[in-house]
């Protein structure tokens, strides 16, 4: 079976770093990206299986690289978790256009987001 | 008895006019004269004692306490009548005198309770109007017309429905009269002199057994500041929320990680403890930035005032951000030393705001680069002044306006260092709202930063102790 591939987005290092390290420890090929443009060319480069991203970032927000994400058909259908310390701030009808595959609030828990993801891998492979 | 008075008159008149027609005869004149002499000298008598009683009346009249003793012309009955008739008048003038000093002190009383009503409703800084069912209005204090329609003349003022912008306001005010409403509360936008301004309006109908049935009263209160501070304290609660999530939410990660066993060798270990001991102290200097702004904004701060050089604060200050200045590869040029440069200071605190401003340019600063702390003295002015000059990124200048304010921080520079945001905003407050002083900036895109601050040089006498702003 060909290695996983995860996207993780977030202006904080230390959350990239532990995020990264927690999914390549679990066998994921992890590539990572500190702003919205970086992470929507690796996202068309490598084409990743699930991108993690934080929601607020300079430049472009979580939300704004979902967007452009979904409006290239190379990306549109790729699953996206949101790390956001604002939980409450975003749109429920949003959240559902954009295809938001979950929202985790943070402090979150590596554990939880890995969890996260491998529901969400599987309910696609089921698909 | 007085028709008898004038009957009598008037034969004595007649008598004298057949007198005077006799008189024209000399012939007649001798012998009526012997004739008429014994009756003339009665008269006489009569006209005397005549004369006599209108002079007891005159006087009576003048005044009524003195009833002549000697009734003489008159009879007794003819002055009971006089003296009662006087009596009555005396008691319709005294009551007409008591009801118009009732009515004077009623007038006075009314007009004072209308200039003590009208000073109360003119002092009120909400708009108070009164219109009746036709939109006319009754009573507008000045906040009312100032709010409505400042540049109308009085007699222009008089109608609701003339004035522009009060189309919201006519229609709760529509909407009142015709439920019949008392005490109902509406928010209404209103554009106060092309600014959008929004009030709380509580508008009542006047009660149908009042003169002006139909009519409303609507006061007006201007919410749009409350509403601002509103808006302004959630921004922050969201900003704090996520600025002390973001540190928390590596201490937990980390931790967790930790407890899972994912830190493989002792180096990542380590790693992992520090870095959770790094988010732990950012943590907590966040908490204390919040805290000493908060503080300062609501005057609760206690300030320790004293002179001293501001050369020897600067110097102490670079002394503690060279290390950090080196570990960059960044040079630091401190001034030079200054003959007199005393200011009436809280020590700590400018310390504080020299060193914000120090490592934020060390922060900036791409390696190699230099920082240059400058210090004038304007004795003419009594000010000093410190810089901090950095060959920086630079800071675009739609963005220079916004740099000390809380939690704001330079989107194009996000990538070069972790912030809170509050670090200026904290230098600002301690010059500022402390001190008295100003604080400046001005900046070049890929040139660098200047950032300082203005403070009064002490040239009298130093408070020893404050709390709050600047004295």
């Amino acid at each position: 079976m060909a290695e996983r591939k995860a996207l993780v987005v977030d202006d904080e290092f230390h959350i990239v770093q532990v995020v990264a390290i927690k999914l390549r420890n679990n066998g994921f090929e992890v590539f990572t990206a500190d702003n919205g443009s970086q992470a929507y060319q690796l996202a068309c480069t490598h084409h990743p299986d699930i991108i993690v991203t934080d929601y607020q970032m300079p430049a472009m927000t979580g939300l704004e690289l979902i967007e452009k994400l979904r409006k290239n058909p190379d990306t549109a259908d790729t699953p996206v978790l949101l790390l956001t310390a604002r939980g409450f701030a975003i749109d429920p009808q949003q959240k559902e256009s954009l295809r938001v595959a979950a929202c985790l609030s943070k402090p979150f828990s590596p554990r939880e987001v890995l969890h996260c993801i491998e529901e969400v891998l599987a309910q696609r492979a089921g698909v | 008895m007085g028709m008898g008075l004038w009957g009598f008159l008037a034969v004595l008149s007649a008598a004298a006019g057949g007198i005077s027609l006799f008189v024209s005869n000399p012939l007649i004149t001798s012998a009526v004269w012997l004739a008429a002499c014994p009756a003339v000298l009665g008269l006489g008598g009569v006209l005397r004692q005549l004369l006599k009683g209108l002079e007891d009346l005159e006087r009576y009249l003048k005044n009524p306490d003195c009833v002549p003793v000697s009734k003489g012309t008159w009879s007794p009955s003819f002055w009971e009548s006089l003296q009662k008739w006087s009596a009555r008048q005396q008691t319709q003038a005294e009551e007409t005198r008591q009801e118009n000093s009732r009515l004077r002190l009623q007038l006075q009383l009314l007009e004072r309770q209308r200039t003590w009503e009208q000073a109360v409703l003119d002092s009120i800084r909400d708009a108070v109007l009164v219109v009746n069912e036709d939109n006319q209005i009754l009573f507008a204090n000045p906040a009312a017309r100032e709010l409505l329609n400042p540049d109308a003349v009085p007699e222009h003022f008089s109608s609701l429905g003339t004035i522009e912008t009060a189309a919201a306001l006519r229609e709760k005010i529509h909407r009142c009269r015709s439920g019949r409403i008392r005490h109902v509360r509406h928010e209404l936008t209103l554009n106060v002199r092309g600014q959008q301004r929004i009030f709380e309006a509580v508008l009542s109908c006047l009660p149908e057994s009042s003169p002006n049935s139909g009519g409303v009263v609507a006061v007006l209160h201007d919410i749009s500041r409350e509403r601002e501070i509103s808006q302004m304290k959630n921004e922050f609660v969201s900003h704090v929320s996520h600025e002390l999530k973001t540190p928390l939410a590596s201490i937990n990660a980390y931790a967790e990680m930790l407890v899972d066993g994912e830190a493989q060798d002792a180096d990542t270990i380590r790693q992992f403890c520090s870095i959770i001991q790094s988010q732990a102290l950012r943590l907590n200097r966040l908490i204390e930035d919040i805290l000493n702004i908060s503080r300062i904004e609501s005057g609760l701060v206690k300030v320790n005032r004293s002179n001293h050089s501001i050369a020897l604060i600067v110097r102490d200050a670079v002394e503690m951000i060279r290390s950090y200045a080196q570990e960059k590869n960044i040079a630091i040029h401190a001034p030079a030393p200054i003959l007199y440069d005393q200011a009436c200071v809280d020590r700590d605190m400018i310390s504080q705001a020299v060193i914000n401003l120090l490592s934020n340019a060390v922060k900036y600063t791409p390696a190699g680069g230099s920082v240059t702390v400058g210090l004038e003295v304007d004795e003419a002015e009594g000010r000093l002044r410190v810089t901090v000059t950095d060959t920086g990124v630079g800071i675009p200048p739609e963005e220079l306006g916004r740099v000390f304010e809380k939690f704001y921080r330079v989107q194009a520079n996000n990538h070069m260092a972790k912030g809170t945001g509050l670090g200026l905003n904290l230098v600002k407050q301690i010059i500022e709202t402390v001190h008295g002083g100003r604080v400046f900036v001005s900046s070049v895109v890929g040139q660098g930063s200047t950032f300082g601050f203005e403070l009064p040089l002490a040239l009298t006498g130093c408070a020893a102790a404050s709390v709050g702003g600047s004295s």
